[in-house]
């Protein structure tokens, strides 16, 4: 009895596939921890959406998740006019137009930018997603950190690759 | 008892806690943890809104990664294919001609011709081969597997669906798509070297891939492949000669092969992509043809007999070139040009032609064939959330020729092994067809899926084509989803069909010259004996299943398919003049025996296929993944015409029906401990048969073991068909070529060819 204990838990404890949406809405959140933002004074954690379908997923995911000791509060806009106070601004289905218009706008506002569009990094975004056989990766615009005043961990830029963008 | 059931309610509750709550907490995991999270497999087949997750899709797919494929040892794509896929069947052949040197496969009991080859979505063109001997996918041109460097792709997804509705002629049993590596993946070089059980079949195989990065996530990826294959010799004795002994050749043959592949992307600030992918094969292989004994004519030039040595020399090319960007209101476009062509020229060395006696030569050229497509293609998309709109245009040109051999080749009794293509045989053929088609998707809701595709085609020799499709899937909750597909299809003759011929000539019995072989449908011979212009092979699909999912780790697919072919297009066997009009006509062109393509049977393909994946890590640092993967499918000839059954012989009705294992169950099992990783895959063929002699199911054990000594260097050891797994031998059949003691002991049939056991070793580094 106790080894067939042992085997189930053993073999039912970790880990499975996950869908790269839940992997994105982990991520998020997660590489805050590793990032020091200098607006210290709001009293919760916000993580905007900007045009992402995900909002329940992020709301489910980020329950009873404390990041900075705060508690997390995620808001979903549509225009980036809408955009107020956030530390994370995660950014979905925009063109370069588009996106380059959100960059300046977010330029300077120790807002951390994050998105899975291809070439966000080197566009003067903060933090790309992109997947490689089957395993999430990041790609970490340190030039585009500095200019938000965002200082980035080396246990985060260890893991991920760096590029260096335009400046905006 | 009271005990007993209390530890039965522990039991499950454990295992029901565990299994739910896996991965709930995925936030409070470590950072490099998350980030060696495996995400779900997503597929760009079977629909044309983008990638989604397979276990989500309308229809059955099973993807090949580059991580399997990079664990296997093997070195071509259709072995690849293959060991991984249950239906997936692709025997290794002997004395057949071109059949040895472009092998034919099929997918669930159905052509090679009727599975679309696509190379990152778009139509990879065929090869220009078409299988005339006695082998598996007998009648099919089809697209070359082999010509893809496996070190370039990043995964294969195969559509087990009919999806001529989507994609147009030829995916009727289902469409293989191979995605090349894009962005982020790392160079590598890869040293694969191994040798069969008997001491033959030595293999070397060496790729590098180097991706060069460019702005905003180009790249410009370059693979080179170069394999030097030697042969396998599994003939038996030959007893036609004098002192018996072993003659021929039988097994897998001699061969080199070296292939490039450039696949460029080059993003712009604009939301612009120029894309571009260049590949480039150079094969030579060589193989025999069966011995020829001592007879007064050879004698003229050997003393003891001679072994005809059939060489290959294909040249394969492709270039693809495309635009494609992005418009207000989620509006994507993609225009793209994609060239392919396909050349091979046969040679024949240690043979003679007797009609020249001791002038013939003893090497001669033999003649070439081609094929060129050009497809240009214009698609649109629309996502639109909930509705997603997709169509486009596309035009594509089709050219096919056979090039006559050297005259030493053709003349009187031609080259002995392989005559070469007479000048009455050259030909130089081309079509064009246009087509528009249009899918769209719509998301009732969270549970509820409905997709449409309609496809209009026309094509310049035989006419037009209008094919539908409907899909849809509901989840009935997280954990089950039902899906169905009903479509419509096609698959337009291919010009090789339609115009390909090859005849030989003999001296009769009243000494005549006579000839015989494969005749063009338009031929006057072929026209006596009743050929018509082909006309498409026209199809119903049907296919339905569940999907379950009742934890992250586990999913279990089961899907019923059903597909039913009219008109499909067989080669006859080899037809006699009958009536005095066929006599006259064969008397005019000095035939004895003449065979063609038609549209000859009705036939009905159905079966299941069913998936059972598990991952589980059993403690920190190490993991198990485990697939159930099985496949049954049965062909039967449907007899709606009499006449047109008087084309198929009992052998090619046999071929269709009983030459492919019905069933394949394959136990796919990967095991990771630290540096240490060991894939072990059994595989079960059921039986199958050939002219009526039935062969045994067979179980084949392929292992792999890997250590990687640093981060980027990695070597692996294993073995294919470990445990020398044989196919039974023909049983109680005593011919001079065929036999239980004779030239070929074993069936051409056989799902896991005859060479045995292999054994190799394979060093990769990463840089």
């Amino acid at each position: 009895m106790k080894i067939i204990l042992f085997m189930i838990i053993i073999f039912t404890s970790l880990s499975s596939y996950e869908s790269e949406d839940r992997l994105k809405a982990v991520i998020v959140g997660k590489v805050a921890k590793y990032i020091t933002f200098q607006d210290k004074s709001k009293e919760e954690f916000i993580i905007t959406l900007y045009k992402n379908d995900s909002k329940d997923l992020f709301d489910k995911t980020y329950k009873n998740i404390k990041i900075k000791n705060k508690s997390v509060k995620i808001n979903y806009i549509e225009d980036i006019n809408d955009l107020k106070y956030t530390d994370i601004l995660y950014i979905s289905n925009v063109n370069s137009s588009k996106l380059s218009e959100i960059l300046k706008k977010t330029d300077d506002k120790n807002i951390l930018t994050i998105s899975d569009t291809r070439g966000f990094a080197q566009k003067g975004g903060v933090i790309q997603l992109y997947f490689v056989s089957q395993k999430l990766k990041l790609k970490i615009n340190t030039q585009s950190a500095t200019q938000q005043n965002l200082k980035i961990k080396s246990t985060l830029l260890r893991v991920a690759d760096i590029v260096k963008g335009k400046k905006l | 008892m009271k005990c007993l059931n209390r530890k039965k309610i522990i039991l499950c509750s454990i295992f029901l806690v565990n299994s739910l709550s896996a991965n709930e907490n995925l936030f409070d995991e470590d950072l490099e943890d998350i980030l060696s999270i495996k995400t779900e497999l997503k597929a760009n087949i079977g629909s044309r809104d983008g990638a989604r997750d397979c276990l989500t899709s309308n229809a059955p797919i099973d993807v090949i990664t580059e991580q399997q494929i990079q664990d296997s040892g093997l070195t071509s794509l259709t072995d690849v294919l293959r060991y991984f896929v249950a239906g997936f069947n692709a025997p290794e052949t002997s004395i057949a001609d071109g059949s040895d040197h472009i092998r034919a496969f099929t997918l669930m009991g159905m052509n090679p011709d009727q599975i679309l080859v696509l190379v990152n979505g778009k139509r990879l063109h065929t090869s220009s081969l078409l299988h005339v001997n006695g082998t598996i996918g007998r009648g099919s041109s089809h697209a070359d597997l082999d010509n893809i460097p496996l070190a370039s792709i990043d995964r294969v997804e195969i559509l087990k669906d009919g999806a001529a509705a989507q994609y147009g002629s030829d995916a009727i049993a289902g469409v293989i798509n191979i995605i090349l590596k894009g962005v982020g993946y790392s160079n590598k070089l890869s040293v694969v070297s191994g040798i069969r059980k008997a001491s033959d079949g030595e293999q070397l195989q060496t790729d590098l891939f180097v991706s060069i990065p460019l702005e905003y996530d180009g790249f410009v990826n370059i693979t080179l492949d170069m394999k030097k294959q030697k042969q396998t010799q599994r003939a038996g004795v030959d007893n036609r000669v004098v002192i018996p002994r072993v003659t021929t050749h039988v097994g897998i043959p001699d061969s080199k092969d070296y292939k490039a592949l450039v696949y460029v992307e080059i993003p712009q600030d604009n939301d612009i992509n120029i894309y571009s992918e260049i590949s480039y094969d150079y094969k030579e292989s060589e193989a025999s043809a069966f011995f020829r004994p001592d007879n007064a004519d050879s004698k003229l030039l050997y003393n003891d007999g001679f072994l005809p040595l059939i060489k290959a020399k294909i040249v394969d090319y492709s270039a693809v070139i495309g635009i494609k960007g992005a418009l207000p209101h989620s509006i994507s476009w993609d225009l793209s040009n994609v060239y392919g062509a396909n050349n091979l020229k046969y040679s024949l060395d240690n043979s003679m032609n007797y009609t020249l006696g001791i002038n013939s030569p003893t090497s001669f050229d033999n003649g070439s064939l081609n094929f060129i497509q050009n497809t240009t293609t214009l698609d649109f998309s629309k996502d639109d959330k909930k509705f997603k709109l997709a169509g486009g245009l596309e035009f594509r040109y089709e050219k096919y020729e056979i090039k006559a051999g050297d005259y030493e080749s053709y003349m009187g009794t031609g080259s002995q092994g392989f005559a070469g293509y007479h000048p009455d045989n050259e030909v130089d053929e081309n079509r064009h067809s246009h087509a528009f088609y249009i899918d769209s998707s719509y998301y009732f809701n969270s549970k509820f899926m409905f997709e449409t595709a309609l496809r209009y085609e026309e094509y310049s020799d035989f006419g037009e084509s209008t094919n539908g499709k409907i899909a849809l899937s509901y989840k009935l909750n997280p954990k089950i989803m039902f899906r169905s597909s009903g479509s419509t299809g096609f698959r337009a003759p291919s010009l090789a069909q339609s115009f390909y011929s090859q005849t030989s000539s003999f001296i009769s019995s009243s000494s005549i010259l006579s000839s015989q072989g494969t005749f063009r449908v338009n031929h006057e011979i072929s026209k006596a004996l009743g050929a018509k212009k082909l006309c498409p092979e026209r199809s119903k699909h049907f296919t339905i299943g569940t999907v379950l999912r009742p934890n992250q780790k586990t999913s279990l697919t089961i899907d019923y398919f059903y597909i039913d072919v009219n008109d499909k297009i067989i080669l006859t066997p080899e037809l006699l003049a009958q009536t005095q009009e066929q006599k006259t006509m064969f008397d005019k062109y000095n035939v004895s025996a003449a065979r063609f393509f038609t549209n000859a049977a009705n036939v009905i393909t159905k079966g299941i296929n069913i998936k059972l994946n598990y991952l589980h890590d059993l403690a920190k640092d190490s993991s198990l993944d485990f697939g159930i993967w099985y496949n049954y499918n049965k062909n039967s000839i449907k007899k709606t015409d009499d006449n047109k059954m008087s084309t198929i012989d009992k052998s090619s009705k046999d071929m269709l029906e009983n030459a492919q294992p019905k069933s394949s169950l394959k136990l796919l099992t990967k095991y990771e401990y630290r540096k240490l990783e060991t894939t072990l895959n059994i595989t079960r063929y059921g039986s199958y048969s050939q002219s009526s002699y039935k062969f045994d199911s067979a179980i084949t054990t392929d292992l792999n073991i890997a250590y990687n000594f640093y981060k980027n260097f990695k070597i692996s050891i294993g073995g294919l068909n470990l445990f020398n797994t044989l196919p039974n031998k023909w049983d109680d059949l005593d011919g001079d070529l065929y036999g239980t003691d004779s030239i070929k002991q074993y069936s051409r049939y056989s799902p896991f060819g005859y060479s045995g056991a292999y054994y190799y070793m394979k060093t990769s580094i990463k840089f």
